[in-house]
């Protein structure tokens, strides 16, 4: 006789299981998850970040970013129940901690920089790690961005961080729409203003 | 040990019509009201804006452990939550609040389908009003023919953003009216909870309460002392009284204690779990003389689920739109509500939103093409800048129910304590299923000559097969043979059993139902009050 928690507790199991072999995969260390993750390397991702941001952002800016998309990985716990939606009664659950995988792979650019131009990933042209990136990319489909967790490169992962964020969507129109955010009711009629030009 | 509660009236399930009903009560009437909860309590206000952060950042559910874990639907009824908590489903709604037409309630006298309700849009009206009143909806008259109402919303509308003044000015060269849909939002400050102020995620949270969610009801009403508020606690059979026809207790499992069995006696029992869980409580309830469920006689005891479907847009404008400026904000039409064909039954709503859509960033183009960085940047301002906006389009239209739009009894799907589940399947009415191609056809070509009237363009049109804002189950009806409960939700076969909002609906309209559960729930709460003293103020202790 099925059971109404069998169904949802397998559910669970299934994608706890899922994200398991996921990070044992990434990076063969059984003992990998967010307790014991080191985290993802700062000059590495730094790197990978002022290549895929867009220059709008200035160099601050990409740094920032950067930090920002580090705080929100260290905020994660692994495979979380996620909102059911609106007519959906699936209890569904998040993947497990990406920052192993993630972690591989920006190790990855790093050995490809050295063994190509004998230098590391963060010491090559901004061009150079451009392409890189671009290759590793080659074939996902990046045409929707999901969540950032459901992002399985980090380059990808940063970007689709990023654009999530009201600040990404002020400087594509370079309007403070700044949606998501609090705001008073009383100007909704009106136009977004302009981004003043120390803004952009 | 077994613990007995005992009260004038005990309400089972917490959601929005048993707030409603639980206050009207309360504020009105000399008695001792009981409210049981199957799940626990939702986060404090004080914790919902980390909340909804961690909704934003990872999809966490905003509302952790809102649901019983075994307590599961087969059939993937499509509008169906497993949310279970103090509040219900709508701790995660919308919030947008039209009312039914006029016409919704004599679908077969003006149109030859469906059933007539057995009470009509003047009876309700006030019983509208009130719930708009206690809910505190933002709202301004909409066409006087379209949108009839006998007094003014309690609070000036949301004001439209500059995406929906514009949007407005194009589908109103169409001829046909449209306002700011009404909404359960604080365009100012009401009854203790603040200004809304467009964080945008009033579904499936709003972090600061300006949005309506009925656990301030019951909290309010728990911390004057005028009702129990018992959490955490699944009713699982109604047992009738010896020898009459009465309901004499609940049986209930205190999920924290299930060793220790609890029951709850009352003068009279008020359904309320929604269009699922009542009609499971009475049929899980089948006694001597009722083999088939209690208030069953009729045999139409999770009969006719119904739910309007929808049809979806997106519509290419030439004029500028900033997504983000109020997503959950809308306009809505009741224009073909009102004036549908006789020949072929069509009714529906018509709403409008801003819409991003083909319009999100992305890092990759249609030839697969990475787009990085600057490209990235340049192609997502390329296509959201372009001078052309998108505006998202949705029709509900009325679904009339079959018989056998039905909920049974699973007896091979148990939950943890061995009841069986229900198991739910929406069968549209021969009349719907033979409109339902038509139906949407028309919709669509309708989408498109809006799109012209703007100098537009369709991008896609999607018709959805899920039955939104469901209720059925307990239909309401003056014949018992053809009815479960009266038209105040008092049973034909118990006279202390009243099912309250959702599940007492013939029929669901083609429009958000949520208000109307509300509205019916505070009439059946003026029949409910009856049997017990007034109070003489609201304010006593």
């Amino acid at each position: 006789m099925a059971n109404g928690s069998d169904r949802r507790t397998f559910l669970k199991q299934g994608a706890a299981s899922a994200a398991s072999l996921l990070v044992l995969s990434s990076c063969a260390r059984p003992e990998a998850g967010r307790e014991t993750n080191p985290g993802l390397d700062p000059a590495l991702l730094g790197a990978v970040g002022d290549a895929v941001l867009p220059s709008d952002l200035g160099r601050d800016g990409k740094k920032r970013v950067v930090a920002g998309f580090e705080t929100w990985l260290e905020g994660y716990r692994p495979v979380p129940e996620l909102m059911h939606g609106y007519g959906s009664q699936e209890i569904r659950y998040g993947p497990g901690d990406p920052g192993p995988r993630w972690s591989s792979q920006l190790a990855a650019l790093d050995l490809e920089a050295r063994k190509r131009w004998g230098v590391g990933f963060a010491e090559i042209e901004s061009a150079r790690r451009l392409e890189m990136i671009r290759r590793r990319l080659a074939g996902a489909d990046l045409q929707r961005l999901p969540n950032p967790t459901r992002v399985q490169h980090v380059a990808a992962a940063l970007l689709a961080y990023w654009l999530a964020t009201p600040e990404a969507t002020n400087l594509c129109y370079r309007r403070n729409i700044n949606p998501l955010t609090c705001r008073p009711l009383i100007v909704s009629p009106e136009e977004p203003a302009p981004l003043d030009a120390r803004e952009g | 040990m077994q613990r007995v509660v005992e009260s004038d009236v005990c309400i089972i399930g917490a959601g929005i019509t048993a707030a409603m009903v639980a206050a009207k009560l309360a504020d009105e009437r000399d008695a001792r009201v009981v409210v049981v909860e199957a799940g626990g309590d939702p986060p404090p206000i004080a914790a919902r804006f980390s909340h909804r952060q961690r909704w934003l950042d990872y999809e966490e559910n905003p509302w952790p452990a809102d649901h019983v874990a075994s307590q599961d639907v087969e059939g993937r009824p499509m509008g169906y939550s497993p949310s279970m908590q103090v509040g219900g489903l709508a701790m995660h709604w919308g919030a947008v609040t039209p009312r039914f037409s006029p016409e919704d309630m004599k679908v077969r006298s003006t149109y030859g389908v469906g059933t007539d309700w057995p009470l009509d849009y003047e009876e309700l009206d006030p019983f509208y009003q009130e719930a708009e009143e206690r809910i505190g909806v933002a709202g301004v008259q909409g066409a006087p023919d379209l949108d009839p109402r006998s007094g003014a919303y309690p609070m000036p509308p949301l004001p439209l953003t500059y995406n929906l003044v514009r949007l407005k000015e194009w589908v109103e060269k169409t001829g046909v009216p449209f306002w700011a849909m009404p909404s359960a939002k604080n365009s100012i400050p009401y009854d203790g909870r603040v200004e809304c102020c467009r964080n945008e995620t009033c579904s499936p949270i709003c972090p600061i309460g300006a949005k309506y969610s009925p656990d301030s009801t019951f909290y309010a009403l728990r911390d004057r002392n005028r009702i129990d508020l018992v959490t955490n606690t699944l009713v699982r059979r109604l047992v009738l009284a010896p020898g009459g026809g009465r309901i004499e207790r609940a049986v209930a499992l205190d999920r924290a204690h299930p060793d220790e069995p609890v029951e709850f006696r009352a003068t009279t029992f008020v359904l309320a779990g929604g269009f699922v869980w009542v009609s499971h409580l009475l049929l899980l309830s089948a006694a001597d003389g009722f083999p088939e469920g209690l208030a069953n006689s009729s045999g139409l005891v999770g009969k006719y689920l119904a739910g309007h479907r929808g049809v979806n847009a997106y519509v290419e404008l030439p004029m500028e739109i900033y997504p983000g400026m109020n997503r959950q904000h809308s306009l809505i039409s009741k224009h073909w509500m009102k004036d549908g064909p006789r020949d072929r039954y069509l009714r529906h709503d018509f709403r409008v939103w801003e819409s991003d859509y083909g319009r999100t960033p992305r890092l990759q183009d249609e030839s697969g093409t990475i787009l990085l960085g600057d490209e990235m940047m340049a192609d997502w301002r390329a296509r959201a800048t372009s001078g052309m906006g998108t505006a998202r389009l949705r029709c509900y239209y009325d679904v009339i129910p079959d018989r056998t739009s039905e909920l049974t009894l699973d007896q091979g799907f148990t939950n943890d304590w061995g009841d069986p589940l229900p198991r739910v399947r929406f069968r549209d009415s021969e009349a719907s299923r033979r409109l339902r191609a038509y139906s949407e056809e028309r919709i669509g070509r309708l989408f498109g000559e809006f799109a012209r009237a703007g100098d537009g363009k369709l991008l896609r049109v999607a018709p959805s097969d899920a039955q939104e804002h469901p209720g059925g189950g307990c239909r309401m009806g003056d014949d018992p043979a053809q009815s479960v409960v009266d038209k105040w939700g008092r049973s034909h076969d118990h006279e202390n059993l009243f099912v309250v909002g959702a599940p007492t609906l013939p029929t669901t309209s083609c429009t958000n139902g949520t208000l109307t559960f509300a509205a019916l729930g505070l009439h059946s709460a003026a029949e409910i009050g009856r049997e017990f003293p007034e109070r003489k103020s609201a304010q006593d202790p």
